[in-house]
């Protein structure tokens, strides 16, 4: 599966108490296009989702918080995980969409494949899910999303998705848009 | 000088409840103070940038954090305050240690980055206030009347010692 077809279906599991946050680039610009708006999409801040997600967790402990950040995010950002993993907030979830490619900007390779992500999440003290290969194992996704989205502890999921460098459109609203209207559903 | 605690009195009076950063040496006192505090949580942050994350992401929730750095810091930072809390116009305070200044001279690591600190927060647009003496509260107060008018980033710089 492509990333964008693993963003649609997240929808169902989407409720009003679930908070978005998504990384720049395709990434938030699939979850303005698949997910019910609004919600936290990212213009820039590359490497910096996973913290964001950190505060909004610690601001609003009794609603779901869902990171959804490209593997080029994800690596950029790495030490915040340090971070996560020592105050693991209950209610922060994250999903990677790991194409092993900086999709955004072209396609160019990121080193994501040299990573073993799940030895990589126990060093941090992170509880996972596992890694999922959605292109051969399409069908436990919705298994996965379930037990993340109802996880009573920080839990990680990532995911393998295909190579898919297709732009969508700039998302329409500015980001002082995105702020207020954010803001105004909590 | 002026204590810790006065500080965090006068922050969480209001309405700061979390706080996180990068430690410096100028902000010891300060920072064990808030270890102890029950009104505001630290968060010890990796990285600058990643605090200005935490900072805005608690924000998005609808609460206050600030951040307490050093100046060296302010060359970690920049894509966050550009792209992310300049962009989203999120109100930020922010303690920054003025290090690189006179007495510092044998820190040079310290010296540059203490020579341009004002011209880079003048070049990204950022109001800032050196924090020092009997009016603190009169700057604190100006300060965040700036950042919830403009909803905008502020810093205040903190030099040695002005801190106990
Ligand atoms: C600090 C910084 N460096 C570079 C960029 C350019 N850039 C925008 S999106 C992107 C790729 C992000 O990669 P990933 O998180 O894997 O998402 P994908 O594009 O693969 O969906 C890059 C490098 C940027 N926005 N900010
Ligand atoms: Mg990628």
């Amino acid at each position: 599966m492509r990333g964008k077809e693993v963003i649609a279906s997240l929808k169902e599991f989407i409720s009003d108490d679930t908070l978005i946050v998504s990384s720049n680039g395709n990434v938030s610009r699939q979850a303005y296009n698949f997910l019910p708006q609004p919600q936290v999409y990212l213009r820039g801040s590359m490497g910096l989702p996973m913290s964001i997600g950190l505060g909004l967790a610690l601001a609003q402990p009794e609603k779901q918080v869902l990171v959804i950040t490209g593997d080029g995010n994800f690596l950029m950002g790495l030490s915040s995980m340090t971070t996560i993993g020592n105050y693991k907030p209950p209610n922060l979830k994250i999903i990677i969409l790991d194409n092993a490619i900086y999709a955004t900007t072209g396609g160019q390779e990121t080193v994501s494949s040299t990573v073993d992500y799940l030895k990589l999440l126990e060093g941090f003290g992170i509880q996972h899910y596992g890694s999922l290969n959605s292109i051969k194992s399409p069908s436990k996704l919705l298994e996965a999303f379930e037990i993340l989205l109802t996880s009573k502890q920080t839990t990680v999921l990532h995911i393998n998705v295909e190579e898919d460098i297709e732009n969508l459109e700039n998302i329409p609203w500015q980001p002082k848009e995105i702020k207020n209207k954010f803001m105004e559903k909590i | 000088m002026i204590k810790s605690i006065d500080i965090l009195n006068y922050l969480s009076e209001n309405n700061f409840e979390l706080s996180t950063g990068v430690p410096c040496s100028y902000f010891k006192e300060l920072l064990i103070e808030l270890d102890k505090s029950a009104d505001i949580q630290y968060i010890a942050a990796t990285r600058e940038d990643e605090a200005v994350g935490i900072a805005c992401g608690y924000y998005l929730g609808k609460k206050n954090c600030f951040l307490i750095i050093q100046n060296s810091g302010l060359a970690t930072i920049g894509d966050a305050f550009t792209s992310l809390a300049q962009l989203y116009e999120i109100p930020l305070l922010i303690f920054v240690s003025y290090r690189g200044l006179e007495p510092d001279k044998t820190f040079p690591e310290h010296v540059i980055m203490g020579n341009v600190t004002e011209a880079v927060l003048n070049a990204y647009g950022i109001p800032y206030w050196n924090m020092k003496g009997e009016n603190w509260r009169k700057i604190l107060d100006e300060a965040l009347e700036r950042m919830k008018e403009d909803s905008s980033v502020v810093c205040i710089l903190v030099e040695k010692g002005v801190i106990i």
